[in-house]
């Protein structure tokens, strides 16, 4: 992937953007989101209709408001689609491939959580259940890495 | 008042190379620019109406960068608008610009400096939802088009195979093109022996990134005619967008809804109501290989569920019922960030231009363009001779 990138044979004038810091807000339901996540074993969900939408929207496809609701993380979840990352965007092998998900509750959800998975490149596949691994209560921050990862349920 | 027709009237561009390090970005761009206002014998001073260039801050490390747009195109205190999107969304602002009578002659310009940017990972990591999805700082920030190959392949039944033979068409495609800097003679065997950088996909099927600057012109139908004996009308246009991963919620994985959503507008415009049967070639989105099969269901080019089917049966092929990126595509050319619509409208163009004396074309193409992960949004153009 890096072979785009030649050395320039001209001289070089390196700079530096400085944005690398930035105070983000959650919003309402965002804030809610993390909340839920630190206090307990839970997220929340925006309930448009009978469908849930992770994260959480601040309106409904209708552009009505809809209803914030938890779902659960002590369940099982699934993998509704998976990728393994065997190098990175300057073409560097890693040390351990990464596999990443992107997480549902219930397969007809819309949305979900994009996350790690722990397992072996060969165990993977759509479909398989998994559980997701917090941190300890007292470690968790209301971030989106109090979860750890998920993992294969045997 | 509104104009009739709007037509392509001239194209500069300058770049297709991997590296340009002998010019800066404004020079590129006013290389690009000099060549279309002189091909037709345009004085960009007096005779353009308006300027319209998509660029983006972060590509270009420069904030408020649109203050850099003006003066190598000729449009210093002249009606100038930046737009941060793809090359095909400042294609349909152009339109709507001369579709309003006020506009005559419009300039559009995007580039890509990519070769400047020291980290681009990181601008790609920092496009991604902070709350979300940022902090779990995967090694590649473009894994989201695994996840987007995968369930395209679970919906379809497509195999890996099937994203290995889009590559495989359109790195050979690339080989008769002069801009096509990565094509290759390639077999499937080289892609499916590859090993996965971000599985499903390996680095056949994810395009690397390529300098250029493109600059068209663009004039209402009267003008048009003054200018060239061939303008190429620009018969229907379409732009949508759906959500970023700021809102990863309302995503339908594996699909691109903005994409189905701008053709239908696109077609409604062009009075297209099978556009399956309607077009000689399409120039479409391939910066990774199961995009070009999900775009061409979303245009409706190929039904639900079928495109990896078509494209086995060679339907796709350059010699095929409908050629789908004859110039070789993004696989072959790059990916040129947000002037990667102008390099699909480009090759659009020029091979419109070459079918002029083939009697049985339609002369009829459709160009679509989607501005890249970790995006959801893009643009449909329908042209014709």
């Amino acid at each position: 992937m890096s072979m785009w990138r030649k050395k320039c044979t001209t001289p070089e004038y390196p700079g530096k953007m400085e944005t690398e810091k930035y105070v983000y807000t959650p919003g309402l339901h965002g804030l809610e989101f993390f909340k839920t996540l630190k206090e307990k074993d839970a997220i929340v969900a925006t309930k448009c209709g009978e469908t849930l939408y992770i994260p959480p929207t601040t309106l409904c496809p209708d552009f009505s408001k809809g209803e914030v609701v938890e779902v659960p993380l002590t369940n099982p979840w699934y993998i509704a689609s998976y990728t393994i990352v065997y190098e990175d965007m300057d073409g560097n092998k890693l040390d351990k491939p990464q596999i990443l998900a992107l997480l549902v509750p219930e397969e007809d959800i819309v949305g979900g959580i994009i996350h790690y998975v722990k397992a072996e490149p060969e165990e993977i596949d759509v479909g398989l259940m998994v559980k997701a691994k917090l941190k300890p209560r007292e470690k968790r921050e209301g971030k989106i890495t109090d979860i750890e990862y998920f993992e294969l349920v045997a | 008042m509104t104009s009739s027709r709007v037509g392509i009237i001239s194209i500069g561009w300058y770049g297709f190379s991997p590296s340009t390090p002998e010019v800066s970005f404004r020079e590129m761009m006013f290389e690009s620019s000099n060549r279309a206002y002189s091909a037709v014998g345009i004085d960009p001073r007096k005779e353009v109406d308006a300027f319209v260039v998509c660029q983006e801050d972060y590509w270009e490390g420069i904030a408020i960068t649109n203050e850099f747009a003006p003066e190598p195109l000729g449009g210093v205190l002249r009606p100038t608008v930046t737009i941060a999107g793809d090359g095909l969304q400042c294609i349909v602002t152009a339109y709507q610009l001369i579709k309003t009578g006020y506009f005559d002659i419009v300039a559009v310009e995007a580039h890509s400096k990519a070769s400047n940017i020291a980290t681009l990972s990181k601008i790609y990591e920092i496009a991604l939802d902070p709350h979300y999805v940022r902090p779990l700082y995967a090694k590649n920030p473009l894994f989201l088009a695994g996840l987007e190959a995968r369930a395209y392949m679970e919906r379809t039944g497509a195999e890996k195979y099937h994203l290995a033979l889009v590559a495989v068409k359109n790195k050979n495609n690339g080989l008769n093109n002069p801009r096509a800097s990565y094509a290759t003679p390639l077999d499937l065997e080289d892609v499916v022996e590859s090993k996965p950088v971000i599985d499903p996909l390996t680095s056949y099927e994810i395009a690397p990134f390529v300098d250029v600057s493109i600059t068209f012109l663009l004039a209402g139908e009267e003008s048009a005619r003054k200018f060239t004996d061939t303008p190429i009308w620009i018969e229907g246009v379409g732009w949508s967008t759906e959500t970023g991963t700021g809102a990863i919620a309302w995503h339908e994985w594996g699909r691109m809804r903005f994409l189905r959503d701008a053709a239908n507008q696109a077609y409604r415009i062009a009075g297209i109501s099978n556009p399956a049967r309607s077009f000689d070639f399409a120039e479409v989105e391939d910066r990774f290989s199961y995009a070009e099969l999900v775009a061409l269901e979303e245009l409706k080019l190929a039904q639900e569920g079928t495109a990896h089917i078509l494209l086995e049966s060679g339907d796709f092929d350059i010699d095929g019922y409908l050629p789908v990126n004859p110039s070789g595509g993004s696989l072959s050319i790059g990916v040129a960030l947000e002037a990667t619509g102008l390099v699909r409208i480009l090759e659009a163009t020029l091979r419109l231009w070459s079918m002029e004396l083939v009697e049985e074309a339609e002369g009829r193409a459709v160009v679509a363009s989607w501005r890249g992960i970790p995006s959801f949004s893009g643009g449909v153009v329908v042209l014709s001779l």
